[in-house]
């Protein structure tokens, strides 16, 4: 596929454009120290908009609002029963595990309930998500009376959040192994086959005989299950999981997936693309961070790269890297309504 | 390929515009960089603050002292610039937590790495060398039902606001102002501890539900800067001015006109411009290794004598005497 390189090249000079930026307004920007606390930043936000990636790419308006409800329902609900089994000071290993399963299940839980609305009862996902959103964030405000609970720094969970193997942060590496196994997925398994072809047409699709509810619901339950591991890395970092946390993140796990060209309409997106735009999106927060700019301008500056993304996007982006002549005819002439 | 480059160029360039100005702003420093963060950029309360920190600045030129925030009110974007001010390598950082066990994580890393931490609004904060209030927060949520039952003629239907549920001096706030109203039978607390997210706009609509919900509802005691506001107009729109009482914290430049209508009876406060400037002063003494002790001045209005205890976690807790309670008569003595 060659757009697919176009989109990549884009993401991979505007990384390193702003890297090199960095390295000009500020000595310490390319410190080891600064990359590793940018490192461990990213993957919250980026395993989210992995799941609204493959949400997007289910195609009939694909779409997954309830990422970081449920990943803070995981950790939130997690520590919740987890604290009342284990002590975190005591059996720190027996509590960090347990932790992480019972968040992982309730992500994928959660992600299942997304899928089954969406494929069974026909659930536009846009709105069901919306809905579960909502379900999901005031379940959590239940379980936790609205206050944060406190997870704490059990020796497993604390090294998640806070260590380094070979300099590298651990949750970025959990961050990249998971996003290598869902592309792998995406791209080598039948599934991967069906959700881009699904996508592409739905209609088509369920007259060549594809899973159809099958496809929607691993999808949804995969989005959930990543939600549930951003709720773990969050947990692991902040030591406290509360309900409100990240409230921005749902936009911006949005603009990620945009930005790294995954089609709204459905049938294309790649998991590389996505990891790079949500490195570009903290280099360039960081950056604004380091120059003391209000965050204000970063909003905007996020606004712009998107406009910029869309722009371009509008192109045959193949054109960039062998220009082809277009033919002169703008758009295939439009039928008319008859009488 | 030249097609490629140019739009390359073009976006690459559409990035450069938002960063140049930051380059000016990096000159290479040697003094030690006290770095101010609060909850949200941009709104009346903080822009106050940040003329304290600006003052503070003039006043000691041996620091570099600046003030930053997230543009939107959300504890994951402000822990981010926290992490990001810590990875520059500040000396000290004065932070007014959006949710203090939400930074309990990176102020521990923070304080790992030598950095000296400064909060304020958050006496529960674990991981931070000093935490700053204006003043001891039960006696301040009780003054402001005080205030509010003086106006209710110590009867009627009540409610109380807070900016989140997680906000927790705003809910040791009200949790004190309904202690207070305890001593009188006739107050009845109806809906408590509605959220606002300090947005003014979101509260008039959830004041006006109220006051259809409770039509012969007589008090509101409300927390967040822009509360006030919002339940003021949602009060002088239904012509309620003056029957229907309304204290909460507030600042006394936007509050003025609904003061004059009389659709708030009194704002309490205490002035954000001083207690960013004593957050600052601590984290000095913090940096020149100074004790820090009971009684003492920290050259700042409202902090002349302040009283210093052991904190929630390591650090200490710094109560000073910044309480104002101000109303249509005297509000005109504070204009900000």
């Amino acid at each position: 596929m060659r757009r697919t390189g176009g989109q990549l090249a884009m993401l991979v000079a505007i990384n390193l454009f702003l890297l090199a930026v960095g390295a000009l307004i500020s000595g310490s920007f390319l410190s080891v120290f600064n990359l590793q606390s940018m490192a461990s930043q990213v993957p919250e936000i980026g395993l989210l908009a992995i799941g609204v990636m493959l949400a997007m790419c289910a195609g009939n308006g694909g779409i997954d609002l309830s990422g970081i409800a449920l990943a803070n329902l995981s950790g939130v609900m997690s520590a919740v029963i987890v604290t009342s089994l284990f002590s975190s000071t005591e059996s720190a290993t027996a509590f960090s595990l347990a932790f992480i399963l019972v968040a992982l299940l309730v992500g994928l839980a959660g992600g299942l309930i997304n899928g089954l609305l969406i494929a069974r009862l026909n659930i536009t996902p846009i709105l069901c998500t919306l809905g579960t959103q909502m379900a999901f964030m005031g379940l959590a405000v239940v379980l936790s009376g609205g206050k944060a609970v406190t997870v704490g720094s059990p020796a497993l969970l604390s090294s998640i959040g806070n260590d380094m193997i070979a300099e590298v942060p651990i949750s970025f590496l959990i961050f990249v192994l998971v996003a290598a196994l869902v592309a792998a997925a995406v791209k080598f398994t039948p599934y991967g086959l069906w959700l881009m072809l699904m996508g592409t047409n739905p209609k088509a699709a369920i007259y060549a005989g594809f899973p159809r509810n099958g496809v929607l619901i691993a999808t949804y339950a995969l989005s959930g299950t990543l939600s549930g591991l951003a709720g773990v890395i969050i947990a692991a970092r902040n030591i406290n999981v509360k309900f409100d946390y990240g409230s921005s993140y749902l936009l911006i796990a949005i603009l990620i997936a945009v930005m790294a060209g995954v089609k709204p309409e459905g049938g294309y997106g790649r998991v590389i693309c996505v990891v790079l735009s949500a490195i570009a999106l903290q280099l360039m927060s960081s950056l604004l961070n380091f120059g003391g700019l209000s965050n204000f301008v970063r909003d905007f500056a996020w606004g712009l790269l998107l406009l910029t993304f869309l722009a371009v996007g509008r192109y045959d982006i193949t054109g960039f890297i062998a220009p082809v002549r277009r033919p002169a005819i703008p758009s295939p002439p439009v039928p008319q309504a008859s009488k | 390929m030249t097609n490629f480059s140019k739009k390359l160029l073009a976006a690459t360039t559409l990035a450069a515009v938002a960063l140049a100005g930051s380059a000016g702003l990096l000159a290479a420093q040697e003094k030690p960089v006290i770095a101010t963060v609060v909850k949200i950029s941009g709104i009346p309360w903080f822009d106050r603050m940040n003329t304290g920190i600006v003052a503070y600045q003039k006043a000691n030129p041996d620091v570099v002292a600046s003030q930053s925030g997230p543009a939107t009110a959300d504890s994951a974007q402000q822990l981010q610039i926290v992490n990001d001010l810590v990875a520059k390598g500040v000396n000290a950082l004065a932070v007014v937590p959006m949710d203090p066990a939400v930074l309990e994580g990176t102020f521990q890393r923070a304080m790992d790495r030598g950095i000296v931490v400064v909060t304020h609004e958050a006496d529960n904060q674990m991981n931070t060398n000093a935490d700053v209030e204006a003043f001891d927060n039960a006696d301040y949520g009780a003054a402001l039902n005080e205030r509010l039952a003086e106006c209710m003629g110590k009867e009627g239907k009540w409610t109380t606001f807070v900016g989140s549920l997680g906000s927790r001096t705003h809910m040791q706030w009200v949790g004190a102002g309904e202690e207070n109203a305890k001593k009188y039978s006739g107050m009845q607390l109806v809906d408590p501890n509605n959220e606002s997210f300090d947005d003014a706009n979101g509260t008039y609509e959830k004041a006006k539900e109220i006051l259809r919900k409770h039509p012969d509802i007589k008090g509101f005691q409300t927390s967040a800067g822009n509360d006030v506001l919002g339940v003021g107009r949602a009060i002088d729109e239904a012509g309620l001015s003056g029957k229907v009482c309304l204290v909460g914290t507030g600042l006394p430049n936007p509050s003025a006109d609904l003061l004059e209508s009389g659709a708030i009876t009194a704002i309490g406060f205490w002035d954000p411009q001083k207690a960013g400037m004593a957050m600052n002063a601590v984290a000095k003494m913090l940096l020149e290794k100074k004790q820090l002790t009971d009684g003492m001045d920290l050259g700042v209005e409202g902090y002349n004598k302040v009283s210093v205890k052991k904190g929630a976690g390591k650090g200490v807790l710094i109560l000073g005497n910044g309480m104002v309670l101000a109303d249509k008569a005297t509000y005109k003595q504070h204009m900000f």
